[in-house]
Formats: structure tokens, sequence, C-alpha cells
């Protein structure tokens, strides 16, 4: 009796362990945060709305490349050198400036890397920004509306007819 | 089961996956992190390749190449299409110049030796400490009058990096450069200027020849310029005309280029040039060659009959008369040679006598033949001028009249014979600096070591030779940023001469380099009256040569003729077969070595790609091996993959046999490359190294090592390594795998479709 | 019913069409001449450096785990001194009527608009049955997942996925090389033209043995070459119909004591 229940206690504790290990890696695959916080609050708000800066003047590769490119510090500081620059926040971009340190932002969007996804394809069918990043520009804080799944992915390329889009080596490499 | 138990396991697995995701998510990053440049550089967009143009320097051929990077990181190596060596092609060797910059095992700053020598421990310094103690040691030099007691060795260098070095070695007051090569050219160079009196290689037309006699140049892996040849050979065989050229290779063991010959000629080794000879013979003989001086020549060649060469060289008298007939009647042909034939102990007079069948053929100064370079014309240099060799330092260091040497981009520990006490006589130097990427066997024995870039991240130039009937200049700059705390050998040699001061300083007053190149060039640049054709200003004409990867002429100059006299060959050809050491009873197999195609001297097995390529004729991977007829084998009872000992006079090692049909029963061959005792994780301790069995034998005209110069014994011996090759079988049971038309039925369908 | 069955039979044919496609894009061929390939390897480490292909080290080489996509076989005649050898290239020999393709249970290998043969990583679970359909042994299994010693792994191309354990894989004919030809075009607005797009192997071959292009362009190099009467394509009477396109060797059939 003893005997039976030890096993029994056993197969509870491998199914709690395998369970754990399922819900850990479902976490890694599903659930990543829509709404990271970044190292800096930067508001697309702020710039893309208020100030009406339109996308490509810090996203400038988006044409030219398959990488849309986060703006350099460089050009952070071009407009903040002048503009607002006591503001705490805007203290702290100085700080990474004069330590010569990248930001790291926190990816908000990220493709596996068996996905080729060229921005400048899609920016140069006259694709607008908003169809896959939503309002960005209504965004204090950038959350992702999309949910970068495939048959996301597939549903537009199919409305539209893409010449071979549903072709699997269209999008992935 | 019971009920209770079924929602205890139930609730247990619950509670695991609910515990499991929030652990989850407390414990991992968001997702990953999205670094942006600080300040964007200009050239970069990230995504997109950037190519920038350079050179190669895996060998000594000099093609131009162009590097592709991406975000600052070099990916892909191709052959510069504009350039008129490579053609936009590359070999094995050059696509893996990559690993060389990116390999694990590089030096990562300077360092200096802490224990004894050649015991590996080093402490690591910063570059102002190690230029100064170089300079101290230099000027300590200088005070006591012992200027002439500093030795430079390097790799064959040209361009502009050998005039910074014969610029400091001269204001330094020492004569002593040495450049030094194992897979040398300067048997050919002497032969060539001592048959032709051209002081620089030739430019063989293989492309346009229709009868390619080649006598051990194996020109489809190592011999000069492999790429340009391979081309070459392409057209050869199926150029524009339509018209096949035949290859017919003369050597003891088959290369890879034997191994495509129409035709293999296994004569004994070290006899090639009494068969070279004996076809000359017959040329004359029979009234073939035209020319004012023909009893001269037949004077002179009348000792060797077919008959004659047909016992020395033990190829069938009728096959000689046969190869004569088809040499001088197909029109045009070109003879060759290179590597067997010029290694052996009088390797010169080989050459010769490949020279002489050009002659006599009417070869020379024709197209599909030979075509002699004109001398280079930014320098005029000819790597001739020195009548140092390696044996020399050596002697040199073991009577103690080395007091520091410097060595740069080879690896005479690893390429010279035990016999040689190469390793002994470096005991002896007081000092010895090392300029190297990686901890080779002669890095391992400096006092100091500095670390120099690789060719993708320095910059240069190179004068290819052989050039391709007009000179052919490249410029090699930086495709990537320096990854690690190294310096280009040219700015440690500017600021050495800043440390050493006085006139050194003064000759080379220079901050950096890139600035000598360029001012350099600039010079050439108001000089050359081709070059300022064709830009208006320097700094067009530098963007200009930045981008195309270099200069060279438009079209080919008409060189001065050639001809080679029987009065200037006489003293160089010699009459008996090179001597192989070592009594037949005791040492019964010939050894002959060759250059792998992919380590070639050795310098290549650090790079993971080259080790785990194949060997064209083997397949053989991660290791060395002896090629042994199967009927020496069998009578020896040496089966496949055994490993066996391989013993000369001097020395032996062990290796694995490999049964290869494509040799003679009476010769065994082995590639030089692997063995290294050091230089990194990938080439250490792997295979054996046959030049450390070889005997002391040097050309006497040149002074150059002969690397086919002795016999050995083979005994089968127990070892835990195994050969580890790629193929299965090598024949091909039937199933038609590669098809075969014969010639005549090809030039039937080529006329039919013509 | 018998609309349905015209139907299925419809369906049928177009199934039974090479490809599944009524017309192709591009037909991506190579022709190799056997006649100036020297078997040098070049195209080899040149595959090795475009597509990420990790180094396995001597002991998985010696269990035939050798990541090379394309290889270099040699074949030996005769005994000395009538020796011949002869080499062949051989890599994905991308059939139009590929046996692979009818073997994958989750359709990771099917046949493209541009005919063909292609891999998808992230849909392969690793069942090895295309390998063992496989007529000319090229494709290549991850036992493991291999690593790229730091800092080799800089060199790695971003253009191709680097692969993980249990996934086969072969060669793609450098279909990131076709896919950015095709993009250059797009943006200048042009169709690819012959010679735009070469291979990894075909760039680097010395000898200029390879060629690569569309047999469907009748102006293309391959489409004229292809018409040698040189031309077999390898182990042909499997029909398995390659898209890859051999000339012969031209040899002296036989023992040959004279040239």
């Amino acid at each position: 009796m003893i005997l039976k229940s030890f096993a029994l206690y056993i197969i509870i504790g491998i199914t709690g362990i395998i369970t754990f290990i399922i819900g850990y890696s479902i976490n890694d695959y599903y659930s990543t945060d829509r709404t990271p916080v970044q190292p800096i609050e930067f508001s697309h708000q702020i710039h893309a709305g208020t100030n009406e800066i339109p996308c490509k003047y810090c996203h400038i590769y988006t044409e030219r490349s398959r990488h849309a490119g986060v703006p350099s510090v460089q050009r952070c500081m071009g407009c903040h050198s002048i503009i607002k620059t006591e503001s705490p926040l805007i203290e702290k971009l100085t700080s990474y400036w004069e330590t010569k340190e990248p930001i790291p932002w926190v990816k908000v969007h990220n493709l596996p890397d068996y996905v080729y996804f060229p921005h400048k394809r899609h920016i140069r069918a006259g694709l607008d920004c908003k169809l896959c990043h939503g309002d960005i520009a209504s965004m204090d804080r950038v959350t992702r509306v999309s949910s970068l799944q495939m048959g996301w992915c597939l549903n537009c390329h199919t409305q539209r007819g893409v010449k071979n889009g549903r072709d699997c080596w269209t999008c992935h490499q | 089961m019971k009920r209770r138990n079924f929602l205890k396991i139930i609730g247990a697995g619950g509670v695991g996956s609910g515990l499991g995701y929030l652990f989850g998510k407390a414990n991992k990053p968001p997702t990953s992190e999205l670094i942006p440049y600080l300040i964007p550089p200009e050239d970069i967009v990230p995504g997109v390749a950037s190519w920038y143009s350079s050179l190669c320097t895996q060998c000594n051929a000099g093609c131009g190449i162009i590097v592709k990077t991406m975000e600052g990181r070099a990916k892909k190596i191709e052959g510069n299409p504009l350039h008129p060596v490579s053609k936009g092609k590359v070999c094995s060797r050059g696509q893996a110049s990559l690993q060389a910059l990116y390999n694990p095992d590089r030096i990562k700053s300077p360092l200096k030796r802490t224990g004894d020598r050649g015991k590996g421990s080093y402490e690591e310094i910063s570059w102002d400490e190690a230029i100064s103690i170089l300079s101290r040691n230099l000027i300590a030099l200088g005070e006591k009058d012992e200027n002439d007691r500093l030795h430079f060795l390097t790799s064959l260098t040209r361009g502009s990096l050998n005039r910074l070095i014969n610029d400091f070695m001269t204001s330094y007051g020492s004569p002593n450069h040495l450049q030094y090569e194992l897979i040398q050219n300067k048997n050919l160079l002497f032969a060539n200027n001592a048959s032709m009196g051209i002081q620089t290689i030739p430019h063989y037309d293989i492309a346009n020849t229709k009868y390619l006699l080649s006598f051990g140049a194996d020109f489809a892996s190592t011999w000069l310029s492999p790429v340009n040849y391979s081309s070459a050979y392409g057209q050869m065989r199926q150029g524009e005309d339509g018209i096949r050229g035949r290859l017919i290779q003369v050597e003891p063991r088959l290369s890879l280029t034997g191994a495509n010959a129409d035709e293999w000629v296994p004569a004994k080794p070290g006899t090639e040039s009494i068969l070279a000879l004996a076809i000359a013979h017959l040329i004359v003989k029979e009234g073939h060659y035209k020319g004012a001086d023909g009893a001269a020549w037949k004077a002179l060649l009348s000792e060797y009959s077919p008959k004659r060469a047909a016992s020395i060289t033990d190829i069938a008298e009728e096959r000689i008369h046969h190869l004569a007939k088809d040499f001088v009647k197909t029109r045009p042909s070109l003879a060759i040679g290179g590597e067997s034939l010029a290694r052996y102990e009088n390797g010169v007079s080989g050459l010769v006598a490949v020279n002489i069948l050009n002659h006599l053929a009417g070869n020379i100064g024709k197209k599909g033949g030979v075509i002699p370079n004109t001398a280079e014309p930014l320098t005029g240099k000819s790597t001739l001028e020195s009548k140092n060799s390696i044996a020399s330092l050596a002697q040199a260091a073991s009577d103690s009249k080395i007091k520091t040497l410097l060595v740069y981009n080879t690896n005479p520990v690893f390429t010279t014979p035990n016999a040689m006490k190469m390793k002994e006589s470096l005991q002896k130097i007081p000092f010895i600096a090392s300029f190297s990427s990686f901890m080779d066997e002669t890095t391992a024995m400096a006092d100091l070591i500095l670390p120099v870039h690789t060719s993708l991240e320095d910059w240069g130039d190179d004068f290819a030779e052989p050039a391709v009937g007009y000179p052919v200049a490249t410029i090699m700059q930086p495709a990537v940023s320096p990854t690690l705390n190294t310096m280009g050998i040219g700015d440690i040699i500017l600021s050495l001469a800043k440390g050493v001061g006085g006139k050194v300083k003064d000759k080379l007053p220079w901050n950096g380099f890139s600035d000598y190149l360029k001012d350099a060039w600039k010079d050439s640049y108001s000089k050359n009256k081709a070059m300022s054709a064709s830009a208006l200003t320097f700094d067009g004409f530098w963007n200009e040569l930045l981008a195309r990867g270099g200069w060279w002429p438009s079209e080919r100059a008409n060189g001065k003729a050639v001809a080679v006299s029987p009065n200037a060959v006489e003293s160089h050809i010699s009459k008996t077969p090179s001597h192989f050491e070592g009594n037949e009873s005791e040492y019964p197999l010939y050894l002959t070595t060759y250059p792998h195609s992919h380590y070639l001297d050795g310098r290549g097995a650090n790079l993971p790609w080259l080790q785990e390529m194949p060997d064209p004729m083997t397949s053989v991977v991660w290791g060395s091996w002896i090629e042994v007829n199967p009927k020496t084998a069998a009578k020896m009872g040496i089966k496949e993959g055994d490993t066996v000992t391989v013993e000369s006079p001097y020395g032996k090692i062990k290796a694995h046999a490999y049964l290869a049909p494509g040799i003679r029963p009476d010769t065994v061959s082995m590639p030089i490359g692997q063995g290294h005792a050091s230089y990194g994780r990938y080439a250490k301790d792997r295979g054996s190294n046959p030049i450390e069995i070889l005997p002391f034998k040097k050309d006497a005209n040149t002074l150059e090592l002969a690397l086919n110069s002795t016999r050995v014994r083979l005994s089968r011996t127990a070892s835990s390594d195994k050969m580890v090759k790629i193929e299965g079988s090598t024949r091909e049971l039937g199933r038609n795998i590669v098809q075969t038309i014969s010639p005549d039925k090809f030039n039937k369908m080529n006329k039919e479709t013509a | 019913m018998a609309g349905l069955l015209a139907r299925i039979a419809e369906r049928w044919n177009i199934h039974r069409e090479p490809g599944f496609f009524k017309k192709l894009d591009h037909k991506w061929t190579m022709v190799i001449d056997l006649d100036k390939c020297n078997g040098c390897g070049a195209c080899v480490t040149s595959c090795y450096a475009e597509n990420n292909l990790p180094v396995v080290g001597k002991e998985e080489c010696g269990v035939s785990r050798a990541f090379s996509w394309l290889r270099i076989e040699r074949y030996v005649e005769g005994e000395y001194p009538d020796v011949k050898v002869k080499f062949i290239p051989v890599m994905c020999q991308h059939c139009s009527k590929a046996p692979c393709e009818t073997g994958c249970p989750v359709y990771a290998t099917y046949h493209n608009q541009d005919g063909l043969n292609v891999q998808v990583y992230n849909r392969c679970v690793g069942t090895f049955t295309c390998a063992t359909y496989c007529t000319y042994d090229v494709r290549r299994f991850n036992w493991r997942t291999y690593k790229f010693e730091q800092p080799l792994d800089q060199q790695l191309n971003p253009d191709v996925s680097v692969r993980e354990m249990g996934i086969m894989e072969k060669c793609t004919f450098c279909i990131q090389r076709i896919r950015a030809a095709k993009d250059k075009a797009k943006d200048e607005g042009k169709t690819v033209e012959d010679g735009d797009i070469q291979t990894a192997c075909v760039q680097t071959c010395p000898t200029g043995a390879m060629t690569f292009g569309d047999l469907q362009d009748a102006d293309s190099k391959v489409a004229k070459l292809a018409k040698s009467p040189r031309r077999y394509k390898l182990l042909e009477e499997l029909n398995t119909d390659p898209s890859v396109i051999y000339l012969k060797r031209v040899m002296k059939e036989g023992p040959s004591k004279h040239g």
C-alpha cells in the first residue's frame, strides 16, 4: 500500500515536472511581452503623433534594406542636443551618448531567424506602415498589434494576390 | 486508476504548467534586444552587402578578390571579375582566408616570453611596450655596431611592403633581408634567367595551346598561379575555337593535374629531365628544328638518345618518339615544368631542359606558348637578387652570427628538415621577434610576438608573378576593421622606425603604412605614362584603383624576343638523374613529397574548411597519408588505412597508407602541410610532416631545399589514430556515372555541328 | 457524379505534371562540363562559405556525416600504368520528378514555381524519408546542433538559416542568390537576365566548368549548352529528370599506352 502510494507520488511528481517544462516553453514561444518596457520611455505619440515626424525620418533603411533600421544614437542627438535638453529622459539619452554606449532597445516585433521579411519590398509595394504596426502615432509605448504568425502573413498575401505569395521559400530562408 | 489519484495527477499537471509559465515569465528576458549604431557608418546599410576589392595572400599568385561584407563583417570571398589573374575566380584556399580572419586561435595581443624558450609561456603586453622592447633591442645592437647582425626573415613579399622592409633594413645598416618560401619559384627564375636571360617568370599561355606537355607542374592545385591556369585549362579543353587541347603529364605520382591529363607518363623519379632532353634530342635529330645553331644543339644533345633515356627513365623508347612527334607537330604546343621536377637536387637542370624543349619546338614568344613578361614597371625588382637561402640563415644562426631575428609570415621550423637543425640554430639567437597572426612552430620560439592583421584587415599591394603577359598590380585594402588588438606589418615597421630613430626614422617618416602605400603609388602615377593618362588627378586615379582593385594596362605589350642558346644552357644540364639518399637494398622506395592543394606548405592547416575538405585525389580529411601503389602494398601486406612507419636515413614518421593506383610501384608519396606541433586547435597534432625525414640537400645553383631527395622503407605499425576518407569505392561498377566520349568521336561531332 | 469524377481526374492530371505547375516561372538549370572540371574542389569550399555549412570534425566525417551539399566524386579506372581518373561534382539534382518529394510526410520538400526542389527547414521534422528516397545521396541530416566556434560564427551568411539538430538539408541552388537577383531586378523594373544569377559554386569554379541559368530562356547560355551532343543526365534511366545537365568527359576509351 505504501509502495503503491509512493509510485503514485512519483507519477504525480513527473507529471508536474513535465508540465512545468511545457508551461515554461509555452511562455517562451507564445507569450512574449507585447508592450515591453524600453530603457528610455520613448514616446512615439509625441514624435510621430504630436510632432508628425515621418516614420522614414528615423527608420532610414526602410526602402533600401530588409531591415527598417533603428535610429542611431547620433540621430537622436541630432535634435536633442538642442530640443528639450533639460528633460530627465533626454538626460538619460545624453548619458548614453556621452558614455558612447548604444541604447539597448527591446524588440517589439521579433521574427524567427528562418523568416525572410524584407521591409523594402513591402514599402515599395506601397503598403502603409500602419497596416502591420498599427497606429504607432497614438501609442505612448509601442505595442505589437499583429500576431506576426504565419497565418496572418498568408492572409494578407492571399487577399492581395501576391505573386508566389504562398510559396514557402518566398518568406522562409 | 482511482478517480482521486487521477485528479491528483491532473492537479499536479495544472500546478506544474502554471508555475512553469510564471517562472518562465519572471526568469526570461522579454525578447531580444535591438542595438542601434551609435554613429552610423556611411557605407553600411544593415542587411545590404558592401563589396571591397582586395588581394588574396593565401599563396603567391597574387589573385584579385572582392570581399562581401555585411554590417562590418566579412562574409564571402569571390574573385575580382576585372582582375586579369583571377578573372573572377578563386580557389579553396582563397575562400578559406575568411577563416584566417575569424580564426579562434589568432594571437589576440602582443606577447612577451616569460618562461623558457619554446615552452609556450607568455604574458600579454601593450603595443607601446612591445614596440619599445623591440626598438631598444635594435638600438642596443646599433650601439655595439652590430647592425648587420639583425636578420629579417619573411615570406615572399613584393610591392610596397618589400620596399618598406628593404628601406628599413638598409637604413638600419643590415643587408640581411631573406625571403623564404618552401614552395619557391627561385629555381624557375634561375633556370629562366640562365637559359633565356629573362628575370621574370613568363606567361605560360595554357589557354591557347593545343598540346601541353607538363613535367610535374600541378597547376590545378598549387603550381605558380593555380586559378589563372585553371581558367586557362578550361579554355584549352573546351575553348571557343572548338579544337580541344591535349594535356600530357610526366611525373612519378599522379597529381590532380595528372589525373586530368590525357596521358600519364610515369617516369622514374629524378629522371624527368633526361626524358625532356631525349625529346629535345629527337626534335633536333629528325630535323624539326630550323635554327642556325642546329649543329651545336645536336652536339649538346647527342648523348640523350631515346634508347639510353628509355633505360634510365623506364619509359618505352617508342613512347618517347611519339611524345617528340606530337610535341613538335601539334601547333601551338607548350612545355611546362614545376613541382616534382623543380624540387629535385638538380631542379634547375630539369627546368632548363623544359626551356630547351620550348625553344626547339619554336614555342617561345608565340600565342599558346611561352610569352615573356616585361619587367615589373613599378619597382623593377627581381626576387633573384638575394643569394642567401634558409640554409645560410640556419648556418649563420648556429655560428652565433645572428643577434636579432625578425620573422614575418613564414615558418621555417616546420618547413625545414630535421637534418638542417633549424630549431637548434634558432636557440642560439639571443632575441627573436615574430610578426604573426598564429602561434606557429617558429613563432613558438619567439621572445616577442607582435600579432599582425590578416590580409582582410590590412593595406598592401602586390605585383603578380607570373604576370599575364602584361604587369598586374593589385591593391589590398581593409575589408573589415581589425577584430583584435593587432597591427599591420607595415605599421609595425614604421613605428619601429620611429622607436629606433636616427637614420631609420629619417628614411621612414610616415605615420602609417596606408600613407606610405599611397605615396608609393603617387610616385608611380607621376612616373608611369599609362597610369597618368588613365586619370586626371592622383586622387581620381587612387579612387579608381581602390574600386577596380588594382592597375593593369588594357592590352599586352610586345615583349622582347628571347631565345635559348646551347652555350648558355650547357653548364646547367645535368647528365645523370637526380640523386636520392639511401641505398636501394635498405630503402627500396623513392619518397616524393608535394605541397598539398589545401594546406600548401602547411599554412592552410589551421583553417577548418580546408581540413574538412576532402583531398581531391584521395578524399582523406583531417589527416595525412602516404600514397602506395596497391601492388607494392600487397607485397608488404599493407592494407588501406594501415598505419605505417616511413623511415628514411634521416628519421622516421608514421602515416596512414592510402592505396593509390596512380603512383609508380617503386615510389611512395606524401603531402606536405600536416603534422603541426603548434598552430592552433585545428592543425595541432594531426597527421605527420614528411619534411622532417628529408635529408638536408640543396640545389647547387639556388641553394634551395630539395624536397624529393631520399629513399624510404615502410613497415606496418599500430596506431589508435584512424584514416578518415569520404569516398567509398573509387570504382564506377558499371553505373556509368561519369560518361565519356572518345576524342575521335568528339572531333567528328564538332565537325558535324560546325 | 460525373462532374465530380471529371474534376478529380483533372486535379489528378495537374498533380501528375512535374512540379505540379502548368508553367514554371523559370527553369533553373546547371550545366557542368566534365571535360573542363579538374576536380580542384573550389566549388565545395565556396558552398561551405555561402550556405553556413558546419564543420563537423574528423570523427563525424568518419561516420559519413560530412556536410558538403556539393561533393566531388572521383572514379578510377585501370591499374598502373594505365590509370584514368574521372571527376564529377554532384549536388542536389533538383529533379523535376523528384523521389524525395513523394516521401515527405509533412510536405517539407516540394517543387516551387522556379522548378527548384526546395526544402523548408522550419517544416521538416526529420523523418529521414527524403534522404532514403534520394537517388543521388545529396541530402544531409543534422545529427546534432553543430557549433560554430567563436568568432568563426561572424562569417555566417545572414541570408541563410543556420540549421539545428533534426533537420534535413541539401543544395538549394543558392536560392538566396536567386531571390536577391530577382529583388534587384524588381527594383530596377526589369526581369532577371541571363548571367544575373550565379550560384556560389558556379561563381567560383576556376575552370569555368559550371554554368547556371534559365532553361526556358532560349538565348541563355545553359539553353545553348544543353543542346550539346555531349549532354547527359546522371542516372537518367531512373527517370528522375534532373535539372543538372552534365557534358561528357572527352577521354580515350580502353587502355591507352599512347595518347
